[in-house]
């Protein structure tokens, strides 16, 4: 039997459908839009409940993050965050960025002052002195202002370096540890800066075991959903790195998100980047076929194919890096991508390709336009996560193969500056994540955040491409912002596109999903640059209201 | 740590060298055991990411977490004495090297570098692995050159020319057998060497070993500039010496390729081992190429002379011995 019908009024629906573009009302059964217009409209339903607690505010549609990975959630379930960059934390509240030594030690007083047991480790991530101002390297003697009895491990926000008091010191005996990895001071002692896991490992293992391998905790998923639903977004994707294919990891996924107050939809890739042959892939993508539920699906496989820009690992085409002109790093061989893709793409799947810079872009059309020569496939959806250096004439290679892409415009705003100096210059800088270009030829774009790279946080996301700002106020390439109205289609129906679900999700549209996002103020009126600081007032996800407490 | 180029042959040698009764503890570290092909009677066991095999070896997968597989084996109680990583195909093997180092209870020993003598050349020219190939090749203490046999003597001297002219000073090894390998590998005569003999069943693959042996305390700054100088025939070097500027400790040389370290012991002089004031050298590389004349002449002055040194200058000038 039909449950009751939920009419929710707002201010203004926007609800990027192409057909009709605004409400007032949307009427909701069962987790399904009934009806999108006025009040009288949705009354010919018949009764219904009004719930006007909203009719200040704007509704859109639920928003979408298109690219994150549950090790965020992991990190805020099982430390704290104390890193430069501001950032929600899954009760919505704003940490603000600790950009200095005495900050940070401040921050990690008040924490340690919190902790009943004297003897639990504090864990702390996210910190990056590059960002600090000034840049000055954290100490043993920092931490042991904190603590030198409660053993202290902080991990660096890339999660290559992580820096430890005295107290952790002595429990893993770095004394006796003769490692480059493992910096003294002039008097041989270690300074309690680890850099590279192997060198941490013996801290993790002794006293922050919680953050390696397998967890099954409930925690991260929630905290992993948490976090994106206090910043608007209704789905959020774990992209790829994740084990679902473990029956024991599985259970646990579906067991938390089948929760009723489960706060988000998670749309999770197969995992490509620890599975290493196209068979095994093959093999748990079938295994999870029809496993899931209402906020737990499976799609896509996610593979790998270069490293990152800000670390300079990613494949550059001529010429290079900055100044050096050397390149990144093949994640795997280009001749094993020539029969990984064509394997993936025979096999019926859909393609997620991990490709930062440009080269690595170029490879991957290369071995779809194989796998296309081999197999025809239509709406396969591959889609390429990053794409930073992409250019007209990668872009129009991809619309003719069917390639689609979630660029990483955070990348703008945080290290725009950075690549002008460092890694890109000025050009290539400017002509980073080209959003205005891709959709003009018809590339099904969206945007991301990679967190725990940088912070799920949909609206500064769509707010970066609208306005491609960096950290220090420059505006990097005018000519690739995009309208508020393009931004909001790219964290909304082009993601559900992505997504093989922009039948279900990504606009407000009847027999669609009820999730939407409701803000205090209207994306498209108000001026570009304050769309990051719009708050959100809640989600409602399946016709469900989850308020955001922060 | 083995590096090259997906498809160079380091699978190939690793199967191999696990397979040998080389009468050592070896852990290898592969990517995945998709491309391991251990007779099945070897195995002992096999436990998920671990398969033990009857000559006390273990191989194991790195999985997404090499720090963490590192660890793991390195703590072990009956640990291996050697870890073999073979890295990716597509890693920076000093990278990954060096990652590996940074663990309390390693040393890196050596990056041997695999290449394909059929296509490294092609590969090098490559828009999308040519740096990458090069970078591969700079990287190694030794580069073994793989399926020689199958390319021909004739084909493979352009390609040995080229690696040297690419990459100076390059360490070159030309296919070798697995009891070969093994010995380069690990850093000693393994029993299927020490079996074969010198003249084992083909003459080009046997290594031979030239020592040198000095009852007077050596002179430092001679010894380190005649190590960086040997003949790229000398693959691998190990000695315990002692210096005229410390005479009272031991010293230890390690050579691998391009790799060496000359460090002074921590264990205490009273420590028997050897005969006390007596330093030892042994040299080893391919048979057909190491020349103890040549290796005779490079150590001479590394023996302090008996006369002053001055003297000796001032003899030299007037052309006497
Ligand atoms: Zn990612």
């Amino acid at each position: 039997m039909p449950g009751p019908v939920t009419v929710f009024s707002a201010k203004k629906i926007i609800t990027m459908d192409a057909s009709v573009g605004e409400a007032t009302h949307v009427a909701v059964r069962d987790g399904i839009i009934l009806e999108v217009g006025d009040v009288d409209d949705c009354a010919a339903w018949g009764p219904y409940i009004l719930d006007d607690r909203f009719s200040d505010c704007v509704l859109i549609p639920g928003l979408i993050e298109s690219h994150a990975h549950l090790l965020d959630g992991m990190l805020w379930a099982k430390s704290e965050y104390v890193g430069p960059v501001d950032r929600h934390d899954p009760s919505g509240k704003l940490r603000e960025g600790l950009n200095n030594v005495p900050a940070l030690i401040g921050r990690m007083k008040e924490i340690e002052a919190r902790m009943a047991d004297p003897t639990k480790p504090l864990i702390a991530w996210g910190v990056d002195p590059s960002l600090n101002d000034p840049i000055t390297p954290i100490t043993r003697h920092d931490l042991d202002q904190v603590s030198k009895t409660r053993p202290i491990f902080v991990l660096h926000t890339s999660c290559h370096i992580a820096y430890v008091n005295t107290a952790t010191l002595a429990l893993a005996n770095y004394a006796a540890i003769k490692a480059p990895g493992v910096l003294r001071d002039a008097s041989g002692t270690p300074t309690g800066e680890l850099q590279e896991m192997a060198s941490m490992m013996a801290a993790i293992r002794a006293v922050a075991s919680d953050l390696i391998g397998g967890s099954t905790d409930a925690e991260q998923f929630y905290n992993f959903a948490k976090v994106a639903q206090a910043r608007g977004a209704t789905t959020i994707v774990d992209g790829g790195g994740s084990t679902y294919f473990e029956p024991a990891f599985l259970a646990a996924a579906l067991a938390v998100t089948s929760v009723p107050d489960f706060p988000a939809r998670i749309v999770a890739h197969h995992n490509g980047i620890t599975v290493p042959s196209a068979q095994d892939m093959i093999k748990f993508a079938a295994m999870l076929k029809g496993e899931g539920n209402d906020k737990l699906v499976f799609q896509g496989v996610k593979i790998l194919l270069d490293g990152s820009n800000q670390g300079f690992t990613g494949r550059l085409r001529p010429p290079g890096y900055l100044g050096t002109g050397v390149n990144g790093l093949w994640n795997r061989a280009p001749d094993e991508l020539r029969q990984l893709v064509p394997a993936l793409h025979d096999a019926g799947l859909q393609i997620v390709a991990h490709c930062n810079a440009d080269q690595a872009a170029e490879m991957f059309i290369e071995a779809v336009t194989l796998a296309q020569a081999r197999k025809p496939r239509f709406d396969h959806r591959h889609f390429i996560v990053h794409g930073q250096l992409l250019d007209e004439s990668l872009l129009r290679r991809m619309v003719s193969l069917g390639i689609h892409a979630t660029l990483f415009s955070n990348h703008l705003y945080y290290w725009g500056e950075f690549h002008r100096a460092h890694t890109f210059g000025a050009f290539r800088a400017a002509a980073m994540n080209p959003a205005a270009t891709a959709l003009r030829l018809g590339v099904v774009v969206a945007a991301h955040s990679d967190a725990p790279v940088s912070p799920v946080d949909p609206l500064l996301t769509l707010w970066c491409a609208a306005n491609r700002v960096t950290s220090a106020g420059r505006v990097l390439g005018p000519g690739e912002r995009v309208s508020a109205y393009d931004a909001l289609k790219m964290m909304t129906f082009n993601a559900a596109y992505l997504l093989h679900r922009d039948h279900e999700i990504g606009s407000i549209r009847v027999g669609k999903r009820a999730d939407f996002a409701v803000l205090a103020h209207d994306p498209l009126a108000v001026d570009p640059m304050t769309i990051k600081d719009i708050p959100v007032q809640a989600t409602i996800l399946g016709g469900r209201v989850f308020p955001i407490v922060g | 740590m083995i590096g090259g180029y997906l498809g160079a042959g380091k699978t190939t040698l690793l199967n191999r060298l696990l397979a040998e009764p080389h009468g050592m503890k070896l852990a290898v570290l592969v990517n995945d055991f998709g491309s391991v092909n251990v007779d099945a009677a070897l195995i002992a066991n096999r436990n998920g990411e671990t398969i033990s095999l009857t000559n006390g070896c273990v191989c194991c997968t790195i999985g997404d977490n090499l720090g963490l597989a590192l660890h793991d084996l390195a703590e072990r109680p009956d640990g291996p004495e050697h870890i073999i990583i073979e890295a990716s195909g597509v890693a920076d093997p000093g990278k990954i090297a060096h990652y590996a180092a940074s663990h309390p209870r390693l040393v890196l020993d050596s990056i041997v570098v695999v290449a394909d003598a059929e296509t490294v050349r092609v590969r090098a020219a490559d828009k999308y692995v040519g740096d990458l190939v090069r970078l591969q090749l700079a990287t190694a203490d030794v580069i073994v050159l793989s399926k020689t046999d199958l390319v021909g003597a004739d084909a493979c001297r352009p390609v040995q020319c080229w690696i040297e002219s690419e990459v100076p000073d390059a360490r070159l090894l030309a296919t070798p057998g697995a009891n070969l390998f093994a010995e380069l590998l690990l850093g000693q005569r393994t029993a299927l060497a020490r079996r074969m003999g010198a003249g084992g069943d083909d003459h080009r693959q046997t290594f031979a070993a030239w020592t040198f042996s000095r009852e007077r305390p050596l002179d430092g700054a001679a010894l380190r500039a005649t190590i960086a100088s040997l003949p790229p025939a000398v693959l691998r070097a190990k000695g315990i010496v002692r210096l005229a500027e410390e005479p009272g400790r031991r010293f230890v040389l390690q050579l691998v390729g391009r790799r060496w370290s000359l460090e002074r012991m921590d264990i205490d002089d009273s420590y028997d081992g050897l005969p006390s004031a007596r330093s030892t050298i042994v040299c080893i590389g391919p048979a057909a190429q190491l020349d103890p004349a040549r290796l005779e002449a490079l150590f001479a002055r590394v023996a302090p002379a008996i006369v002053p040194a001055a003297i000796a200058a001032l003899l030299q000038r007037e052309d006497r011995p």
